[in-house]
């Protein structure tokens, strides 16, 4: 027997549009946490590919801490760390896109650094030949290449990205798992928690779209 | 190839500097509340008793109390149709605020972590049918128990469990970081004779077991358990035998001395004028008020 499914005692238009309330707050974490984790994740792939010691060393403990702990741990840190230990006061919203795009650049920073050493290494020789900067050799030559390599990778924990906010639930953030929980409770019945995991679905289809047009965008050539 | 060198250096001092630039951002966005009473503030410790007890004075500056509540938790505070937050300490809250001249802010927040977000400043008060127990007590600082409550056993109506005894060899659930979890702590015996005991995320949750009868009772509020069978029309039974007399109150810093006799103060005025009485009677139907 079902728990409550019926929808008879459920005020449908006002759980849905709580549910669009918690859904704009996830749609928010997301875009924010990827414009700030893509660019902040190439900075630390390239600086996790230096040979200076003291640049690589503290980079490499960065990468493991956050890809090693889980990020419902991480974003409880930082969101009581910094007031009970230190006295700073935080907002709740900024500490989830804080917490998310250091997590995601850790990623992000090894995707790119995948992508990077796959270049053959003849092509910066080449370069180097030709008279062209190590700057411009990676922005106009490895870099676009790196691109169109990782965007299957990126597009991945892209989607994970938009699963994740959920966790941001611990921390109190009224996003979409949040507010469906919140149904749960008043009405008794799972339908809300159905109704959320299609949201989810939604917003990853757009998500898989929009990396699918990229793709084909960028095969203007094959390799 | 010398000039990675630099380049790489150049990176260096770019990440460095937007991590810091991140980490102010985060920390210049305050909660409305923290930041009118803490512009006077260095550190805001509240939790060390050492620090001035203006807890009623800040509170009374920023004009707001924040509340901080599991918006899951009917009838103390949950989401009603319209989606606003309601529930009898809400209406407890509110007239309280409104007597004292603030207004109510509401704050959602994760029940596992409420005394984290007590003492970090994110909420001035946790007032969400919140057990008064001596372990908390050593954390929370308590208005007097303002509603008697009881841990009680629900089960299915056909499962002919009528006591404690018969749920021996099978399986309990309850929500974690409730007081239910401290009550069967304190009751080894009978937590020894169950063969499983589940912590769930919510009471909901726990219903949603014992319907599937993945559970075979549940151990929760009796206030909260009357409530959603009345509500939803279940056929549960809650067992006589309870495992703990418990009470309600109100949570505050340790330091918040000023705050807490305040808002007890209310509480008092509004038993004594009958207000106190008549909320309870509009949530349950009687008189579950115990503060005099």
């Amino acid at each position: 027997m079902n728990f409550n499914v019926s929808l008879s005692a459920m005020d449908y238009s006002s759980m849905v549009s709580f549910l669009l309330e918690g859904t704009v707050k996830a749609v928010e974490l997301f875009f924010l946490t990827i414009v700030l984790s893509l660019p902040l994740g190439l900075l630390v792939a390239r600086l996790r590919l230096s040979k200076i010691m003291v640049v690589q060393i503290p980079i490499k403990l960065y990468l493991l801490i956050m890809r090693g702990t889980p990020l419902i741990l991480q974003l409880m840190f930082f969101m009581f760390f910094p007031p009970l230990v230190l006295g700073i006061p935080v907002d709740r919203f900024t500490v989830a896109v804080f917490s998310f795009t250091v997590n995601y650049a850790a990623y992000f920073a090894e995707i790119y650094r995948g992508g990077i050493e796959s270049i053959p290494v003849g092509q910066q020789e080449a370069a180097y030949v030709l008279g062209l900067s190590p700057l411009q050799t990676f922005m106009r030559i490895t870099l676009p290449q790196v691109v169109k390599r990782i965007i299957p990778t990126i597009a991945n924990e892209s989607m994970t990205l938009v699963k994740d906010t959920a966790l941001a639930s611990v921390i109190g953030v009224t996003e979409l798992f949040r507010n469906a929980e919140s149904m749960k409770a008043t009405y008794f019945s799972v339908v809300p928690i159905a109704v959320a995991g299609l949201f989810y679905l939604i917003m990853n289809s757009v998500v898989a779209a929009f990396y699918s047009r990229v793709e084909k965008k960028l095969n203007y050539y094959k390799g | 190839m010398k000039s990675t060198r630099g380049m790489t250096l150049i990176l260096a001092m770019l990440l460095t500097s937007s991590v810091l630039v991140a980490g102010c951002s985060a920390m210049t966005k305050t909660t409305s509340a923290a930041s009118a009473s803490d512009a006077s503030q260095t550190v805001t410790d509240s939790t060390k008793a050492a620090a001035a007890d203006d807890s009623l004075a800040k509170v009374k500056t920023a004009g707001t109390l924040i509340l901080g509540l599991d918006s899951a938790f009917p009838p103390m505070g949950f989401m009603n149709d319209k989606n606003e937050i309601v529930g009898f300490d809400i209406d407890l809250a509110r007239e309280v605020t409104k007597r004292m001249g603030i207004e109510l802010k509401l704050q959602p927040i994760d029940w596992d972590s409420n005394v984290l977000e007590l003492n970090s400043g994110n909420i001035d008060c946790i007032w969400n049918g919140f057990s008064i127990s001596e372990e908390r007590k050593a954390e929370v600082n308590f208005t007097d128990a303002y509603m008697q409550n009881r841990q009680v056993v629900i089960v299915r109506g056909d499962s002919g469990i009528t006591a404690l005894a018969d749920l021996a060899g099978k399986t309990l659930c309850l929500q974690a970081g409730s007081s239910a979890a401290d009550a069967l702590a304190s009751h080894a015996d009978f937590k020894a004779s169950l063969k499983n005991v589940v912590e769930l995320s919510d009471n909901v949750t726990a219903f949603m077991e014992l319907e599937g009868k993945t559970s075979d009772a549940i151990l929760m509020d009796e206030i909260v358990a009357a409530y959603y069978i009345t509500q939803n029309n279940k056929d549960y039974k809650i067992l006589d035998e309870s495992l703990a007399d418990e009470q309600y109150g109100v949570g505050f810093r340790l330091g918040d001395q000023s705050l807490r006799d305040e808002v007890n103060n209310q509480l008092k005025a509004m038993a004594a004028d009958g207000t106190l009485a008549k909320i309870s009677d509009t949530w349950f139907g009687k008189n579950v008020t115990v503060i005099k």
